[in-house]
């Protein structure tokens, strides 16, 4: 019960930010829960560990929303696996996502360093 | 069994699960050691089925599959406690099935608006008197009501009842004529189903003969012929042409059938002239103007009423009133009472029944006290714990709700078919939706806020060792539902109990006449082949002569009426009789005196005896004397110590000539209904004259000794012999006398019927009760026992706690009874309400039957051995 609403908790922290991580991880090519997991824990320098607990629920609120869609192919160890592609529409919301956290960015940036911007 | 998602299910744990293995072999490739591996990717991940529920919550069609292994789960839990499961279906179906039957059926009595446009305007008014409680209005009267009256915005008239008539064809019938005016349809805002109304120039004296029609006889009759308009009939040896068809379900506002209307066709002048210059009565309806109430309307008519009272003779002044009712009212008249008191009836039912689904619902929950604090403890939700609450009670109520229809659509169809002919429109009562949708939300409320009332309170970890225990306040509201319940069938009970009593009286009662071996028979004459009084008589002296030569026949009586109904037409004011040689009573004073006029036989026939004098003679009949016998009654009110034998009087009727002659006294008969107070009678003999004979309504009374059946089919051959195209009725007095308790008896079974299920349900609840507590208190019990109390101090334990409700009950419950049984008063005979027998033996029978249910109940706890409840701390 504890337990579960910790999950949660995270889940609503990262919300945003982690469907953005993992749609732009999705750009280039289709990929299973782990790589994704992977990628986004090598690109950002070992600094954002995506637990199992948010990624998976992430993944198939994605899929609700149709922002990816997911097939079950074999990797390159002929293991199978569920593999995640991006669509049209989550190719969109990534866009718009990504746009939205520029602005931010920069806000809050303007906010914290008001001298680096005059 | 496999849902639909289990397929999703394991679609997401391999998923998972190729999670693992990609990280354990990463973890491999990089040199770690197998087993380590795999512990320290299984940390990583975090708590599988955890993470496999959140994201299956992500699907959005958890709830239904949390709902269907509630039901599940509800439906085993139900399977293991049959007793508690049927205990509650039972009740609920039994408070459904009642309340929405008994609704139906006075929901268009009570509630539901006639079927007129704006029904709650429409009036009928007239005047009333001691002999005719039905608004009628003398034909001049209301000539100038139409001309004068203020409160109305129209007003239309209906001939006074239904008549034979014959409808002379090919398929000749004999059919019921009414007529109304040209405006009668318009005011209850009705247009014919076919063609038109009346128009005005047809509702004139000599106006074109046109004929509405029923859709009844359209549709029996013609077929439904779409051609019917235009198509002329002969009603009664005249011929008129149809111009319209009333409407399916168009009433009559005084609920009579009828298949042909005529046009009214008032006659302004005629009615000055015609029944002593006052006109014909008729029945007039009217509808209020705007912001007219029923009040001001009966003020407004006042004075024209006071005026046209001046014309009145003296003795019927001051027993004549001004009458406005509105149609509800007058439709049903005294069914509205009764149709109260069952409605009352049936919500204390299903009051009852709530109570005991409550406290069903309570006494399960402080049983599984124990179960939902494991399951708690074992990470189950608060919410899941209520929903699993919630389903099981909106299961019992689905499935008790579904039993409920189907015993309300069994017990509608009883009523229907036991229910007695003069309860207005039970004949269309059919299962509402909308009450039994009202019933089934009621019962399931009861279930869902005392099924929660337990779940609510979180267990705490105290519930997981201690025995289950039942916490006190629930205990007191559990004491107070059966106290209550309790109290209520006393009410329900003492009421069921002051009906049948009344019943009993008005079966074991003496008529005064002898019904064994008595048959009536009523033969209707078209009266336009009948048109004289003279043809009349003749048919009927010839009747007398043929019956009285069939076998076994003991006498054979005509009299224009039979008791004990009311006397109705034949009956007249005390004040009209004036004896030779006395003062005349002054008008208003007296009552009313039962008329009758009948032959010799009669008296045999019912066997009635002559107590003083002696019978008509045969041979008088033929004589030139009037001559009567009085009943007891009427002769110590008209000759208090004196012997009227000899006497003549003079009567409204036969004013003039030497008057009649008293020549005996006959005892006492019921003449006025079951169950009112028996009016004087006054017998005249029926002489074979043609004034005797005018009325032409005459029923013939045959005593034999030669059973019903055979004797019927005699006296039909008998008349088809006579004349073979009237028809005839035969009914075995017995059957008549019978017929008329049909509404009591009917009355007196529903309400015996709920309260019985009322009782049942409330012992039912006691029961459960005091079985719970004596298994909550095994151990207590043990422990006791263990002390040294005998098993006779434990029973006296348990017994006196349900003891202890039932006197509180029985004390609440006289007291209400006592209090709300006033109502009863007008549907009681010959019982007071406050009948002390009835309030005697119905506390006695229930403390008799709630001593069984609570010693049984009480004997799970003796039983206990001590040794065991303690072991099993």
């Amino acid at each position: 019960m504890i337990e579960s609403a910790k999950y949660r908790n995270r889940i609503e922290l990262l919300q945003g930010t982690l469907d953005m991580l993992i749609l732009q991880a999705l750009q280039r090519e289709p990929m299973h829960g782990y790589a994704i997991a992977q990628i986004i824990r090598n690109r950002s320098g070992e600094v954002l560990t995506v637990e199992t607990g948010s990624l998976y629920p992430a993944l198939h609120r994605l899929e609700k929303q149709r922002w990816v869609k997911s097939e079950w192919k074999l990797t390159e160890s002929k293991q199978r696996a569920k593999y995640y592609q991006l669509t049209a529409l989550g190719k969109k919301q990534l866009a718009s996502d990504h746009q939205r956290w520029l602005q931010l960015v920069r806000a809050i940036g303007a906010v914290m360093e008001p001298e680096v911007q005059q | 069994m496999r849902w639909p998602w289990d397929r999703a299910k394991e679609d997401l744990s391999e998923e998972l699960e190729s999670h693992l293995k990609m990280a354990i072999s990463e973890r491999v490739a990089r040199g770690e050691d197998p087993a380590q591996a795999q512990a320290v990717a299984l940390r990583e991940l975090g708590n599988m089925p955890l993470i496999e529920d959140v994201t299956r919550e992500r699907w959005g069609w958890m709830w239904l599959e949390n709902l269907l292994r509630d039901t599940c789960y509800a439906l085993r839990g139900f399977r293991r406690n049959p007793l508690f499961t049927i205990s509650v279906l039972v009740t609920i179906a039994l408070g459904i099935g009642a309340t929405t039957a008994v609704f139906s059926v006075v929901d268009r009595i009570l509630f539901r608006p006639l079927p007129y446009a704006d029904p709650g305007r429409i009036v009928s008014l007239g005047f009333v008197h001691s002999l005719e409680r039905q608004e009628f209005v003398m034909g001049r009267f209301y000539v100038e009501w139409q001309k004068d009256q203020t409160p109305f915005s129209v007003l239309a008239a209906q001939s006074t009842g239904v008549h034979n008539c014959d409808l002379v064809e090919d398929k000749p019938a004999q059919l019921g004529c009414i007529s109304f005016q040209a405006n009668f349809l318009p005011l209850f805002g009705v247009s014919p189903v076919l063609g038109r109304n009346f128009l005005p120039e047809e509702d004139r004296p000599n106006g074109p003969r046109v004929v509405m029609i029923s859709y009844g006889l359209w549709k029996s009759h013609y077929n439904n012929d779409p051609h019917i308009l235009g198509r002329t009939i002969n009603v009664d040896g005249d011929f008129a042409r149809i111009v319209g068809v009333l409407p399916k379900d168009f009433q009559f506002p005084t609920l009579e059938q009828a298949d042909i209307v005529t046009p009214f066709a008032l006659d302004p002048a005629v009615q000055q002239t015609v029944n002593g210059g006052f006109g014909y009565p008729e029945r007039v309806f009217a509808r209020l103007k705007p912001g007219v109430g029923v009040v001001e309307a009966y003020a407004q008519m006042q004075p024209l009423f006071n005026d046209d009272l001046k014309l009145f003779p003296p003795s019927a002044k001051s027993e004549t009133h001004l009458s406005i009712r509105t149609l509800r009212d007058k439709e049903m008249q005294d069914v509205r009472l009764v149709a109260w008191v069952l409605f009352g009836f049936v919500l204390s039912v299903l009051l009852i029944a709530c109570a005991n689904v409550a406290g069903l619902m309570m006494a399960r929950g402080a049983g599984r006290q124990r179960e939902l604090a494991v399951r708690s403890a074992i990470g189950a939700s608060h919410g899941r714990l209520i929903r699993q609450a919630l389903t099981e009670a909106l299961l019992l109520s689905f499935a008790g709700g579904l039993a409920g229809l189907a015993m309300a659509q069994a017990l509608i169809m009883m009523f229907v078919h036991l229910a007695p002919t003069g309860i207005p429109f039970i004949g269309k009562a059919n299962l509402d939706l909308r009450i039994a949708v009202f019933a089934a939300l009621l019962s399931c409320i009861c279930g869902v806020i005392f099924g929660l009332a337990t779940a609510l309170q979180k267990p705490g970890l105290a519930a997981l060792n201690a025995k289950a225990s039942m916490s006190r306040s629930h205990a007191f509201l559990r004491r107070s539902l059966v106290t209550a319940q309790i109290a209520f069938s006393i009410v329900l009970l003492s009421g069921a109990v002051l009906m049948l009593r009344s019943f009993s009286k008005i079966e074991a009662q003496d008529l005064g006449i002898e019904t064994g071996g008595v048959l009536t028979m009523k033969a209707a004459l078209p009266w336009w082949r009948y048109n004289t009084d003279q043809k009349v008589k003749n048919f009927y002296l010839r009747l007398e002569t043929s019956l009285r030569r069939l076998p076994g026949t003991f006498a054979v009586g005509m009299a224009s009426s039979i008791p004990p109904a009311a006397g109705g037409s034949q009956s007249f004011r005390f004040s009209d009789l004036v004896v030779e040689g006395k003062p005349p009573t002054p008008p208003g004073i007296g009552g009313n005196v039962t008329g009758r006029s009948v032959t010799p036989d009669y008296f045999r026939a019912l066997n009635i005896p002559i107590i003083r004098g002696q019978n008509f003679a045969e041979q008088d009949r033929t004589g030139d004397e009037r001559e009567a016998i009085l009943s007891r009654l009427l002769a110590t009110r008209l000759f208090p110590n004196e012997d009227p034998i000899g006497k003549r009087f003079q009567s409204d009727g036969f004013r003039g000539g030497a008057g009649t002659i008293i020549v005996g006294v006959a005892d006492n008969v019921k003449n006025n209904g079951l169950t009112d107070q028996s009016d004087p009678e006054m017998y005249t003999l029926r002489r074979s004259v043609s004034d005797d004979w005018s009325g032409n309504r005459l029923i013939v009374v045959i005593h034999s000794v030669m059973p019903a059946s055979t004797i019927q089919p005699w006296i039909r051959s008998e008349i088809a012999s006579i004349d073979r195209t009237v028809p005839v009725e035969t009914e075995p007095l017995n059957q008549t006398i019978s017929r008329m308790a049909d509404r009591p008896r009917f009355e007196t079974m529903l309400l015996g019927f709920f309260a019985l299920t009322g009782l049942v349900l409330a012992v039912v609840g006691l029961y459960g009760l005091i079985a719970f507590m004596a298994t909550q208190r095994t151990h207590e019990i043990g422990l006791r026992m263990a002390l040294g109390a005998t098993r006779a101090d434990i029973l006296r334990l348990i017994a006196n706690d349900g003891l202890r409700m039932v006197v509180v009950g029985l004390a609440l419950g006289l007291g209400t009874a006592l209090t709300v049984s006033r109502i009863l008063k007008a549907l009681l005979f010959q019982i007071s309400v406050y009948d002390p027998l009835t309030y005697i033996v119905v506390p006695l029978f229930l403390s008799l039957v709630a001593l069984v249910a609570v010693l049984i109940a009480a004997r799970t706890g003796m039983r206990v051995d001590p040794a065991v409840t303690l072991r099993a701390e």
